[in-house]
């Protein structure tokens, strides 16, 4: 039925920024602004649920603009899954992004929150949008609503990152265009349709190939798969907030998104497994999500360790998407929203451990539990999480991929162990954060992280990365368009982090703070712990939280899956 | 071949003037030359188009009683206009002539280059 | 009245013109106002024609009531009356911007106006001596317009011009005359008819023509390698004159080269000839990627936007090329497109000169917050360019690539995608300097040279125009079907598909 709802969720956040740039002068009412439409967003968007899950969508089409550009907005099931993730997410960065960047005095805030708010209405753009070229049109906004987030700082890192974020994901966007129009010719159309456009399926098949590899390396590249994955570490560069909502949860999953729009709804399962494009998407999926778990162990700064386990998890995603199988397809599904709590909550606690003591490395984080035990206890809840342990919300998620995997006629072994292996390399870097938190001191812990020698270990890796300083200042003034070698910037990055930021524990240790909240504001904590808290619920009550029910709704609604 | 050049000779005129013409435009550095350049190359193209009007035993395309035939009057009206535009062309290349020369005293083209991108 | 708009479309200006010419004598005042009541008819004769056309189709008109093919013919059909409008829209905003800017004597205006004559004459025109006629009544006003700065170096960026654009003419004249002794007539309907039974479209004379013809007008629309007098023009030009010229002269140029293409050599020549439909995609692909290049190591932003007219033509020749319907479209789409976007970047370049002094990539550094409106105006419009969707930008392109798809022309459709990323590497330096970098500059606007000399005040109607690009960069898209319809109506009959 046609409905003012999907528009008006997008437009809301983009009436916004006017109104945000315009308070430049007055940050509360500022600030106030985007609470309040964080708020009406997931408001419209939450009233469209008990309608969805019943059955019914709501359409709204702007309109005709020339042959095979229809935009027009679409709530399905899936659609509906990303934009309720999004806009429930972005309330508690809001309240977040309020504590951090006050907190650290940030400069150009106003274009921050107008940025934001432009990001989030592209973001659900791309979840409504109701044909390929919709999706891209709004995937393409994205990217450009997002640039000055990252390259927010100013710094010559920053703006080497916003290069080659630029580079990248439009890099990709061009993929998308050509693979868009590639299924334009051979179906007529590119509205989504559950199952898959029927005309693809008697198409010419290596066209239909060719298209496929298109869009899925295009949006392969903001789901971060290898080889396309190294924008996203140096990315990292952007506040934490930014890295926590977008880089984890908004612009990442509008890449995985986009290949779930093709695997679903545009190709179809069928006729995926016809054109024998599944497997090396799951290929890859798996490839990427054991090696960017190898390289986080190797990792010293926080962040970047994050940004290496969200590359790691995306995958999970592509892999489960890619598999076809019911199981696989339930658990690949609800790992976006399961991975968007877990890692929010997990950038929210580097955030505030960055606010309050401006420590970005985790070999300088020994016995941090003391100064900020509430924190460091959500980073352990989403931690577990992200390992697969019961009661949090990956253990659900990574439940339905493993099933999923072993149900495979042939190869399901293979899936499934890659998928468990992960899962003890994921404990294997996380572990150490949270026990050298609560269990050691700044004066008396172990050589971390995991893997000593030449391969990690704070010292060892300044001269890896850095074996005189005339490397890294090339690094640090990268030619126009020049795109650095990912794994030499991997070590450099990290690098040159260690340089600028002068953090770790105080002369005399870490103070303790108690569990009472006196280790940070609430305008922090709060956001920290409800995310936390969210994680928990969808381990505990996937159903309730009715991120489960939507996603069955959109596999029950599937033809051709087989169970 | 002395044949085609006795027969031709109008078209080589052609090509000899629109070679001169190109010659002096790309070698001569002196700016009011590679103007005499231009207007050798358009008066090889005048030329060009009074010898598609030729016809042997025509007359000048004035009707009167017996007149025919005639050569065709097309081309000259045609390059009646494109000698105006040619006349105007130059006229406009000699007042930035001018103009040049009270900046920079010179007509030579690489050392107005020297001067200009300093 | 209405049977004589075509005509009158090209007589309005020149009378126009002529009023501040005289005028000057007594007075340089009567030049803006003159201009823009003549301005503001063209215009409404323009919208008048296209809705004409629109409704009823192609209209034509037999100069002094010769009848065509003896006398000269006026055709104006879906394309052309798209290109009419969009001269007279564009050279009215941009006087607009003139108003503050100047050059404000009595014949600038003369030449301006003359300017919109011939380029409204090459738009209307169906005849191609008449067309030479007008590409020279063109190049006249534009070489005199860009003379018409204080700096001497403008004179010799003109007389540069003059001498490149006098010999691209010239080699079309000589196709002209091919052409006549092909098949004895001009007239371009007539001509369409009598080359295929006339003459054999693989004879070495029709060839000859085709090659002076493309050729000469390659030089007017400035592809690669055949730009050079295009960036020394556009950047020494006053900020008033290379905003429209940059916006309008290659434009219509290229409609030019459509027009000989579909009109006069036809479809069936170019399927006829393989060989010549390869050699304009090849240039025009050769264009898109060397003009990219050279906008890259550009270090004056208004040569880079000048070489990224070389780039953006590339686009425009590419499409038109490719010949089915819908790449047809695409470029059409393109060229009006890339002339409000080129028109109002140059627009914005010449605001922020004057505000901040900044005239290279490295002196945008900062400016971001110096000059809010007009940063922001020139982002927007830069993006627009590389193709970000939903702008006009990205609706050209999305056609141009779907014909070529569709013509299954592998190649092409690779270059045109990666021109995407091509615009972006030259777009993208200077939106990330104009406000994530330190500023470079930071003497006050009063201290900022202007090379022109002619002032540094901004008045709000040269913001306005620049505001006002950006806007209609967005906007047009929503015009598109209707351009799409009108096109398909009157085209189809041309592009026998």
């Amino acid at each position: 039925m046609t409905e003012l709802r999907p528009i008006l969720a997008i437009l809301v956040s983009a009436v916004a920024i006017p109104v945000i740039l315009s308070l430049k002068g007055r940050p509360n009412l500022r600030e106030g602004v985007t609470l309040t439409v964080a708020f009406a967003k997931f408001g419209i968007i939450a009233s469209m649920i008990p309608g969805v899950l019943s059955g019914t969508e709501y359409e709204f089409v702007v309109g005709q603009f020339g042959t095979g550009i229809e935009l027009a907005f679409n709530v399905d099931p899936l659609g509906l899954l990303f934009g309720l993730l999004a806009s429930l997410l972005w309330i508690v960065t809001s309240f977040y992004s309020i504590g951090y960047m006050r907190g650290l005095d940030e400069h150009a805030q106003t274009r921050y929150f107008a940025s934001f708010a432009a990001s989030l209405a592209s973001a659900v753009g791309v979840a409504f949008a109701s044909n390929l070229l919709t999706l891209f049109v709004c995937y393409e906004l994205l990217t450009v609503s997002t640039y000055p987030l990252v390259t927010h700082d100013e710094t010559d890192e920053a703006r080497a990152a916003g290069r080659k974020y630029l580079a990248y994901t439009f890099g990709g966007g061009v993929a998308v265009l050509g693979g868009t129009v590639l299924v334009f010719v051979l179906a007529g159309t590119t509205a989504f349709t559950p199952g898959g456009i029927e005309e693809l399926a008697t198409a010419d098949p290596a066209l239909a190939r060719a298209a496929f590899a298109l869009l899925a390396a295009g949006f392969g590249v903001k789901a971060a798969l290898m080889p396309m994955h190294s924008w996203l570490p140096d990315a990292m560069v952007a506040p934490t907030p930014v890295s926590g909502l977008l880089h984890a949860v908004a612009v990442v999953k509008s890449g995985v998104f986009g290949i779930a729009r093709v695997v679903l709804d545009v190709y179809g399962p069928v006729t995926m497994k016809e054109l024998g494009v599944a497997l090396p998407l799951a290929a890859i999926a798996a490839f990427t999500l054991l090696t960017a778990s190898i390289i986080a162990l190797r990792q010293d700064n926080l962040k970047r360790r994050l940004a290496y386990s969200t590359i790691s998890q995306l995958s999970y995603i592509v892999l489960g998407l890619a598999l076809l199988k019911e199981n696989a397809l339930t658990g690949g599904l609800l790992h976006i929203p399961a991975h968007a709590f877990m890692k929010l909550t997990l950038f929210f606690c580097a955030g505030a451990i960055h606010v309050e003591t401006h420590t970005d490395d985790i070999s300088d984080m020994a016995g941090i539990g003391k100064r900020m035990p509430l924190t460091m206890a959500a980073f352990a809840v989403a931690a577990a999480g992200m390992a697969g342990i019961p009661l949090v919300a990956g253990f659900v998620s990574k439940w339905y991929l493993v099933i999923g995997a072993l149900n495979l006629e042939s190869g399901g072994l293979v899936f499934a162990g890659a998928l468990l292996v992960s899962g003890v390399l994921n404990i294997a870097y996380f572990w150490p954060i949270v026990y050298q938190a609560y269990f050691e001191s700044p004066e008396s812990h172990d050589e971390k992280p995991l893997i000593g020698g030449p391969f990690g270990g704070r010292d060892e890796v300044r001269a890896d990365g850095g074996e005189g300083h005339d490397s890294d200042d090339t690094d640090d003034h990268p030619s126009e368009g020049d795109v650095p070698d990912p794994q030499h910037v991997d070590h450099l990055g990290k690098h040159h982090e260690e340089h600028e930021h002068h953090g770790g524990p105080p002369a005399g240790g870490w103070d303790d703070r108690g569990w009472r909240g006196g280790e940070s504001t609430w305008f922090m904590l709060g956001p920290i712990l409800t995310a936390a808290t969210l994680s928990l619920l969808l381990g505990t009550v996937p159903y309730t939280a009715v991120f489960l029910r939507i996603v069955d709704t959109i596999v029950s609604n599937l033809p051709g899956v087989v169970a | 071949m002395f044949e085609l050049l006795n027969s031709h000779y109008n078209y080589f005129a052609v090509m000899l003037l629109l070679g001169i013409g190109l010659y002096m435009l790309i070698e001569s550095r002196n700016l009011v030359k590679k103007v005499i350049g231009m207007n050798i190359f358009q008066t090889g193209i005048f030329l060009f188009f009074i010898t598609l009007a030729f016809r042997t035993g025509g007359n000048p395309p004035i009707i009167k009683e017996g007149g025919g035939p005639y050569v065709s009057p097309l081309p000259h009206v045609l390059i009646l206009t494109a000698i105006v535009v040619g006349v105007s062309l130059t006229a406009v290349a000699l007042a930035l002539i001018i103009r040049i020369y009270t900046e920079y005293g010179t007509l030579d083209e690489d050392k107005l280059k020297q001067l200009y991108y300093d | 009245m209405i049977e004589h708009l075509p005509v009158l479309l090209v007589v309005l200006p020149i009378v126009g013109g002529a009023i501040p010419l005289a005028a000057s004598l007594v007075s340089d005042r009567a030049g803006w106002p003159v201009a823009t009541l003549t301005l503001v008819g063209q215009t409404g004769l323009a919208g008048l024609l296209a809705w004409t056309v629109s409704s009823s189709g192609t209209v034509s008109y037999a100069v002094g009531g010769f009848a065509a093919p003896y006398g000269i013919e006026l055709v104006v059909d879906g394309l052309s009356a798209a290109v009419a409008l969009l001269v007279a829209v564009i050279s009215l905003g941009v006087l607009a911007y003139a108003r503050k800017a100047g050059p404000h004597s009595g014949p600038f205006y003369g030449l301006y106006l003359l300017l919109v004559a011939g380029l409204t004459g090459m738009t209307v025109t169906g005849d191609v001596f008449n067309l030479y006629v007008f590409l020279e009544i063109t190049g006249l006003a534009a070489y005199g317009l860009v003379a018409s700065g204080r700096d001497a170096s403008a004179a010799v960026a003109a007389l540069k011009y003059l001498i490149i654009g006098t010999v691209g003419a010239s080699l079309y004249l000589l196709g002209v005359g091919y052409l006549l002794a092909a098949t004895g007539t001009l007239n371009m309907a007539d001509l369409a008819t009598k080359l295929g039974e006339m003459a054999a479209y693989d004879s070495t004379l029709v060839l000859t023509a085709f090659g002076l013809m493309v050729g000469g007008l390659t030089v007017k629309v400035a592809l690669f390698p055949l730009h050079t007098w295009q960036p020394d023009a556009y950047a020494n030009a006053p900020d008033t004159v290379s905003a429209f010229i940059s916006a309008l002269v290659s434009t219509v140029s290229a409609y030019a080269l459509a027009r000989l293409l579909f009109s006069v050599f036809t479809v069936d020549f170019l399927t006829a000839v393989p060989v010549a439909r390869w050699a304009l995609v090849g240039l025009a692909c050769v264009s898109i990627v060397a003009g990219s290049a050279l906008a890259v190591s550009q270090d004056s932003v208004q040569r880079m936007l000048a070489y990224s007219s070389v780039s953006q033509f590339g686009l425009v020749v590419a499409g038109f090329a490719i010949a089915t319907p819908l790449a047809v479209v695409g470029a059409t789409v393109h060229l009006l497109g890339h002339a409000v976007m080129k028109g109002g970047l140059f627009a914005a370049t010449g605001v922020i000169e004057r505000k901040t002094g900044a005239t290279t990539v490295n002196g945008y550094a900062g400016m971001g917050s110096r000059v809010p409106v007009s940063a922001f105006a020139f982002a927007v419009l830069s993006l627009a360019m590389v193709g970000v969707p939903p702008a006009v930008g990205f609706v050209g392109k999305w056609y141009i690539v779907l014909g070529a798809v569709n013509a299954e022309n592998w190649p092409v459709v690779a270059v045109l995608l990666a021109s995407t990323l091509l615009t972006l590497a030259y777009f993208a330096r200077l939106v990330e300097r104009l406000y994530f970098a330190e500023a470079t500059i930071h003497s006050k606007p009063d201290e900022a040279p202007v090379t022109d000399g002619s002032g540094q005040a901004v008045s709000f109607g040269m913001i306005a125009v620049v505001v006002i690009a950006a806007a209609l960069a967005v906007v047009l898209t929503a015009a598109v079907p209707t351009l799409e319809h009108v096109l398909r109506e009157t085209l189809i009959p041309v592009l026998n598909q």
